[in-house]
């Protein structure tokens, strides 16, 4: 069996090809970008409307003002992540892309690294923004962006870490799941709604139930002052500095781990 | 799916769509998973809940009663949009709306229909939750009566919350036809705004020392956000879930079961006009 | 050359593939066909590796699909036309399938002219037709200049002018060299374009033959069909001399083992007024009615103008 036409320098699948192509996919969908600009009109719209009952003595510093955002921007990276990872699976995409490349893995990673890449330019977005919008209120009663404050500098740069977290978490789930729904579901209930109930009955099992939970992500998030207060309050491990980001990291790789596995092992319909 | 029709003269009357709604909702199923998880993980909940708080001095059974409903929002949500969405999703409102061409009452049948099944998984919920707190209202010799007191209007609020939530992802998915969008909605308005709005009163997130939580105390009575958090759809509907004379939340009007059940049907109504303005006015495609 | 053997797919307790074992070689254009549900897209799905054979081998020139190094360039696969993001599109769906490999965007541009798609190129795949979307599909799969292409049903839904398009472009495609497997279940357009048929049912294979074998040994071959004011003396003449007969409307008879001759003399012999004679040559629709008929899995509740 030869190929009657002679045929030019026939190239094959590269795993930075596609990456290219995975970018092209993300990119040509018009409703990533709404969806973008959604979530950074979100974290500077919750931060601008958090930094207007920020009162002097609340202890709360001016990177909190600024990254106080994220308790909603993340919904939107969640989403972000989910429609990437489900996407495929949900709107028959999945045949053309894994007839294409019938190794499948590297489709997958690719998608965790432009969702990865694309969740790192939205909240550095969401962040300039929400400096920008948190201005008025740092004028006033709230305290000043002052990066000398320990750990300020760090909270900024865990606002993008912690995005891109959540992000590649919901690529894992879409992945794993293969329906948005689903997916969404979980992603809320593992990042808002598990801790919330947590939180509501303090106590040493459950205080340790949360700080195991990927929403334990959003330490990253807070300056040392704040990372203080909350392994003061708690009853279950205390995760210092980064145990926040490990825990979330842990997750990450779980979820695409148990994703991979069943991209490589279940038929794609 | 289609009204059976035992002759030709005879058209898709109220009756007839209602029982096609049905049918299509109970051949999910995805329907009866959302009912069998739901009563399971809130009677699970009402048990730990009422075990941890059967060591307190003052403990009333009664009290852990809706302890277990934090999770329950999520299932009824998803039911609701997926019923309200579902159709426009899959492409079977082709078959709905040319079986039914005058649409408005496939909504109403829906709405019906959501809020029967949800009146279930309420009843069934509610069940769970009672039998969850027999235990430890055992183990401390109270007797649970449920028809004195407070009993049953938290019990009749409890259902409601149950249809409540389901009428409100039906609207909701009604309305912006497509379930991701839909889904996202209804978290957010339910189950995330809470929590942001929580954030903005509570000193203690953003590292507060002992101090600042006393200034918090003086706060006033009623606060903006407090108001805002007691409007939103999920809150209001919690009420529902409280004792009449438990009295109303941290610098938040009053508004006891009635007025929470009040704006919580506010809200579905609101939503569900809009989707049925929608339904009348836009195309289907 | 795409080469399925003693291939089985099954579905918990339901097998959608039985040991179908058959080739499709290169020049050739193999048609594909089966009633619906008959497997005939699983066994495609199994050989682009979409899905792992229960047992048996699928292999695409002697290699499995999933150890193609540069699969676009080897397999052109269309499989269904809603296998596209509605919200993308049709330039920006080929474009990121051929950076997968590394080909370059004047060849998307290329096989979009190619497919007539020229106009809906920059539409969202939303918003076309089944059509449209079988033109799309049909460019993704031309795009890496295949020696092997496999298209699931590629004529559905298609006007007049595509469905002849899609007859001349397979036929050209097998002209040049290449191997080109069709599933359908229209048999005139098979019959009009393939040169060897496929035939499944039930999973199963029912036939693997040229088309001119397999209308040969459809029993409509060799019939003479003869129209006579009173068939009545000439089906009695006819038995007599030891054809089979069988009687239909409007005093037509339609004989077996007998040729045009010999039922023209029978006719003079009993005096009988011939209206229409002729011998009738076997359909491809019959053989494949009469291959399937016991293997439909979804049988109509009457069966009118039967098919056996």
């Amino acid at each position: 069996m030869t190929t009657v036409r002679a045929a030019p320098a026939r190239t094959g699948v590269s795993a930075a090809r596609v990456l290219r192509a995975e970018w092209t996919k993300l990119t040509s969908l018009p409703s990533n970008a709404w969806l973008a600009l959604g979530t950074v009109v979100a974290a500077a719209g919750t931060a601008y409307g958090l930094g207007l009952f920020v009162q002097p003595g609340d202890g709360r510093s001016g990177s909190w003002v600024v990254t106080s955002g994220f308790v909603l921007a993340q919904v939107g990276f969640l989403v972000l992540g989910v429609l990437v990872g489900a996407g495929e699976h949900t709107t028959g995409t999945a045949r053309t892309t894994f007839a294409t490349v019938p190794r499948r893995l590297p489709v997958l990673g690719a998608q965790v690294v432009v969702t990865a890449v694309a969740a790192l330019l939205t909240a550095l977005a969401a962040l300039g923004v929400s400096v920008l919008a948190t201005a008025p209120a740092r004028a006033g009663d709230a305290p000043a962006l002052d990066l000398s404050v320990p750990g300020a500098a760090r909270a900024l740069l865990g606002f993008a870490l912690a995005s891109v977290a959540v992000a590649v978490l919901g690529t894992g789930l879409g992945a794993l799941l293969r329906r948005p729904a689903e997916a969404l579901v979980s992603g809320v209930l593992l990042l808002v709604v598990g801790e919330h109930v947590l939180a509501m009955n303090p106590g040493r099992v459950t205080d340790t139930l949360r700080a195991f939970l990927p929403s334990s992500g959003a330490r990253l998030v807070q300056d040392d002052a704040a990372l203080a207060a909350l392994d003061a309050a708690t009853l279950g491990p205390r995760l210092g500095t980064w145990g926040g980001g490990v825990v979330v990291a842990a997750w990450v790789l779980v979820v695409l781990a148990a994703a991979a596995y069943r991209l490589v092992r279940h038929d794609v319909r | 799916m289609s009204t059976s029709t035992p002759t030709p003269v005879s058209g898709p009357t109220a009756a007839r769509v209602v029982a096609a709604e049905w049918t299509k909702l109970t051949s999910l199923r995805s329907s009866w998973w959302i009912a069998a998880v739901t009563a399971a993980v809130g009677g699970a909940i009402t048990y730990l809940s009422a075990q941890a708080s059967s060591v307190d001095p003052g403990f009333q059974p009664v009290d852990s009663l809706s302890t277990g409903l934090v999770l329950a929002p999520v299932g009824l949500l998803v039911l609701g949009v997926l019923v309200g969405a579902g159709e426009f999703r899959t492409g079977a409102f082709r078959t709905t709306f040319t079986t039914v061409p005058r649409r408005a009452p496939v909504l109403v049948a829906q709405t019906l229909v959501v809020a029967a099944f949800a009146l279930g998984v309420g009843v069934l919920t509610t069940t769970a939750s009672a039998l969850g707190i027999l235990p430890a209202a055992t183990s401390r010799g109270i007797a649970v009566d449920l028809t004195a007191g407070d009993g049953p209007a938290l019990v009749l609020g409890m259902v409601l919350f149950f249809v409540g939530m389901a009428l409100l992802g039906l609207a909701l998915g009604a309305l912006l036809r497509r379930t991701v969008p839909a889904l996202v909605t209804a978290l957010f308005l339910v189950l995330i705004l809470p929590v942001v709005l929580m954030i903005a009163t509570d000193p203690l997130v953003g590292g507060g020392d002992p101090a600042s939580m006393v200034a918090s105390e003086a706060v006033p009575r009623t606060t903006v956000v407090g108001t805002l958090t007691v409007l939103t759809p999920g809150t209001a509907g919690t009420l529902m879930t409280t004792s009449p004379s438990s009295g109303g939340m941290d610098g938040a009007p009053d508004l006891g079961p009635v007025g929470g059940g009040l704006v919580l049907a506010a809200w579905i109504l609101v939503l569900l006009v809009a989707a049925a303005v929608r339904l009348r006015t836009r195309d289907v495609r | 050359m795409i080469t399925v053997e003693a291939l089985t797919k099954r579905y918990g307790s339901t097998t959608a593939v039985d040991g179908l074992t058959f080739t499709a070689r290169p020049g050739t254009v193999t048609g594909f066909l089966g009633p619906n549900g008959a497997g005939k897209s699983t066994t495609m799905r199994v050989v682009v590796g979409l899905e792992r054979p229960t047992a048996g081998t699928a292999t695409v020139a002697g290699r499995r699909y999933a150890d193609l190094h540069a699969p676009l360039h080897e397999v052109g696969v269309m499989l269904d036309a809603r296998s596209v993001h509605p919200g993308r599109t049709a330039y920006k769906h080929l474009v990121s399938m051929a950076q997968t490999h590394g080909i370059g965007k004047a060849r998307v541009r290329e096989v979009i002219a190619q497919t007539g798609l020229e106009p809906a190129a920059h539409r969202r795949a939303g918003t076309f037709s089944l059509g449209m979307g079988q033109r799309l599909g049909i460019a993704g799969a031309l795009l890496g200049d295949p020696a092997t292409l496999i298209l699931d049903e590629p004529v559905n839904g298609l006007d007049p002018d595509g469905v002849l398009w899609v007859r001349r472009l397979v036929r050209e495609l097998a002209a040049e060299g290449r191997t080109v497997l069709l599933s359908s279940h229209l048999m005139h357009e098979l019959a009009l374009c393939a040169d060897r048929v496929v035939i499944i049912g039930r999973g199963r294979l029912l036939a693997d033959a040229s088309v001119q074998e397999i209308v040969d040994r459809s029993q409509g071959a060799g019939t003479v069909r003869v129209r006579t004011t009173d068939p009545e003396p000439l089906a009695r003449e006819l038995l007599a001399a030891g054809a089979q007969v069988v009687r239909q409307e409007g005093g037509v008879l339609r004989v077996r083992a007998a040729s045009v001759e010999e039922v023209g003399t029978a006719a003079r012999r009993c005096g009988v007024t011939v209206l229409e004679l002729g011998s009738e040559s076997g359909s491809l629709e019959e053989a494949y009615l009469e291959l399937t008929g016991e293997a439909l899995e979804y049988r109509a509740a009457d069966v009118q103008g039967g098919a056996r």
